[in-house]
């Protein structure tokens, strides 16, 4: 009896000895992997954040519409919020491929589906950059016209364009994405009609303004000389 | 040939068959006939044996006595009907009146022209030697460019005499009413110097470039005083495409001719020419509480966007006039001219999308509008005159802030 126990005791030691064994090279190359691709890293965040530094990256993004530098804390400024993630990119991809080291198909099959899923997460990313400045170029429009028109509510109608714009984006990106894509485009729906619900509520307030003015410049025009605004501009 | 681009193929024909003239003149203002004639008659009492080629857009005046141009003794008269080109003039009048001025100077340029005239404007009371009188300086006296002295309304031509006047007379040192015209009179050496800067370029601006070009190529430049003209009635949008349109060449021709204007310090009056006339003053009232509104308006809802242009000491002092009431209502000038140089240089610096800057501009161009209104409103054509005359000596002493922030702009970043 004592015999049997020792000799599986001894049968299961060797097998896990031999399977940590086995795994040993793998774990070293995932080791050496991760420490090159930390290296790598570092030294591309610093070219990155170097070369968007000296394209004035930080100011270029305020002429886009986003916050300004001030709001922003030194450490997560918009130049060095990039080389980290640039960073982080690379050390994510040395990660994987050390993974894939270890020679095991579950493995192999996990970092082929990351790598497939790579393009949808850039696209997806693109499509939030885009949206986001599009969005911000929109929104900075509609404000300018709307004061300019002597509209009250100009910077709700605003907003309301800058959201609406950004979550058609948020909706586009969780799409390509394939993230509850049913669920995502009925809340989107949703959200979308509010949105544009509020706007049209913040057009109709600010319209009767608008017809009177239109009215009165159709007036205008049938009378010999406009009294109305004897400013002459050019 | 570069000219066929702006030149309607139609009139190209006839300009080849004319083959070369002295003088140019492009009619750009639907004149009568009555006042064609009255044109064509002042053009035959210049002195010479002039060949005067007339670009016209009033066809119906050239058609309805083809035969008169050609009845008369003196300078010979040709007559090309011309057509109009641009996009519509009532949607975007400098648009079209800057496609009309590059045309004449293409035309001008193909027949080898001394010189050339334009007009743009209708009178209220045609004098026939007042169109001569913008041709004589250059055509007798050896003036380069002759540029038209209204008598002033104090309530016409704010933009030009709030902003694009005081800001050329501060950087090209030139005393100058009307830096736009529309009206001029031109020489062949103006010409050559547009020539050599590529007038066809999508940046040159036909009509923003002519006086600091005029002064910045050592070229002379001079004032003729014309009586009262009728301002185009056309339908503006709105405010602020009239100021994206002005100020956008305006500031660009800053841009190109930064290393002229860096040294100019001071201004001189230049050579003036014809007898100022009197314009009558208007009685209406201004509704200042509009254009405060529009002013108060634009300091609640645009300081986000005028913080990336202005530095925090002008918005704080935009904020302290947002509190004051109409009746005391007053942007002080050095302010506004501090406002006019960030906005120059928010421009060159592209700090955010162009259209929007100048768009932006508007409220607080309103603001100073008030203040001038307010103040303006029982004043004589003298009070007017002191008025802005002190307006442009503020851009003057503000000058020294605007060459420090076009030469180091991150040093002076809001």
């Amino acid at each position: 009896m004592r015999e049997q126990v020792k000799q599986a005791l001894d049968q299961s030691t060797t097998r896990f000895i031999s399977a940590t064994t086995r795994l040993l090279p793998g774990l070293v190359a995932l080791i050496v992997a991760l420490l090159i691709s930390v290296l790598f890293a570092w030294i591309l965040a610093m070219v990155v954040r170097r070369l968007l530094v000296s394209i004035r990256f930080d100011e270029r993004l305020i002429g886009w519409g986003f916050p300004s530098s001030a709001e922003w804390s030194p450490i997560k400024r918009p130049s060095v919020l990039v080389s980290r993630c640039v960073a982080a990119l690379v050390i994510m991809t040395g990660f994987l491929i050390g993974v894939s080291a270890f020679d095991a198909e579950l493995t192999s099959l996990l970092v082929r589906s990351v790598f497939a899923y790579v393009p949808n997460i850039l696209g997806a990313m693109l499509v939030l950059l885009v949206g986001s400045i599009i969005a911000r170029f929109l929104g900075r429009s509609v404000l300018i016209g709307a004061v300019n028109m002597n509209f009250q509510y100009g910077r709700l109608l605003s907003v309301g364009v800058k959201w609406l714009v950004i979550v058609l984006a948020v909706a586009m990106a969780l799409e390509q994405l394939r993230i509850g894509s049913g669920i995502v485009e009925l809340a989107f729906g949703i959200l979308f009609g509010g949105i544009v619900l509020a706007l049209a509520l913040a057009v109709a307030l600010n319209s009767k303004e608008l017809v009177t003015k239109s009215l009165d410049r159709d007036a205008a025009k049938t009378s010999t000389e406009s009294i109305e605004d004897p400013l002459r501009h050019l | 040939m570069e000219g066929d681009v702006v030149v309607q193929q139609h009139a190209l024909g006839k300009i080849e068959d004319l083959d070369a003239a002295d003088l140019v003149v492009g009619i750009l203002a639907d004149l009568d006939q009555e006042t064609a004639a009255t044109v064509y008659e002042a053009l035959r009492t210049l002195q010479g044996e002039l060949r005067i080629a007339i670009l016209s857009t009033n066809v119906g005046s050239v058609q309805a006595d083809p035969d008169w141009v050609s009845s008369r003794k003196g300078p010979l008269l040709s007559v090309v009907p011309w057509p109009e080109t641009g996009p519509d003039a009532s949607n975007a009048p400098m648009q079209s009146i800057s496609a009309a001025y590059q045309a004449i100077l293409t035309a001008g340029e193909m027949l080898g022209a001394r010189a050339g005239c334009i007009i743009a404007s209708k009178f209220e009371v045609v004098r026939p030697h007042w169109i001569c009188q913008l041709v004589q300086p250059v055509l007798e006296t050896g003036f380069d460019l002759a540029i038209p002295q209204y008598p002033r309304r104090k309530f016409e031509g704010l933009l030009n005499s709030s902003i694009i006047s005081p800001l050329i007379r501060c950087l090209y040192g030139k005393r100058i009413q009307n830096p736009l015209g529309p009206d001029l009179g031109f020489s062949r050496a103006l010409f050559e110097v547009l020539g050599g800067s590529d007038r066809n370029a999508p940046r040159i601006h036909p009509l923003a470039s002519l006086t600091p070009v005029a002064i910045c190529g050592q070229l002379r430049v001079c004032q003729v005083h014309i009586g009262p003209r009728i301002l185009p009635s056309t339908d503006w949008t709105n405010i602020s495409s009239l100021l994206v349109q002005a100020l956008g060449p305006v500031f660009l021709a800053m841009e190109r001719n930064a290393a002229c204007w860096q040294k100019t310090r001071g201004s001189i009056p230049v050579s003036g020419f014809g007898e100022p006339s009197a314009a009558p003053q208007e009685s209406e009232t201004i509704d200042v509480n509009r254009l405060v509104n529009s002013f108060q308006l634009g300091i609640r809802d645009l300081q986000e966007i005028w913080g990336s242009v202005l530095p925090p000491t002008t918005l704080l002092e935009l904020r302290k006039l947002a509190r004051s009431s109409s009746e005391q209502f007053q942007m002080p000038d050095d302010l506004w001219a501090r406002i006019v140089y960030d906005f120059a240089l928010a421009h060159r610096l592209r700090t955010i999308n162009r259209e929007h800057l100048l768009r932006s501009l508007t409220p607080l161009y309103l603001g100073w509008a008030a203040g001038y209104a307010r103040e303006m409103e029982t004043a004589n054509e003298g009070e007017v005159e002191r008025r802005l005359e002190r307006l442009s000596n503020a851009y003057e002493a503000s000058k020294p802030y605007l060459v420090s922030r076009w030469r180091w702009p991150d040093r002076f970043s809001p």
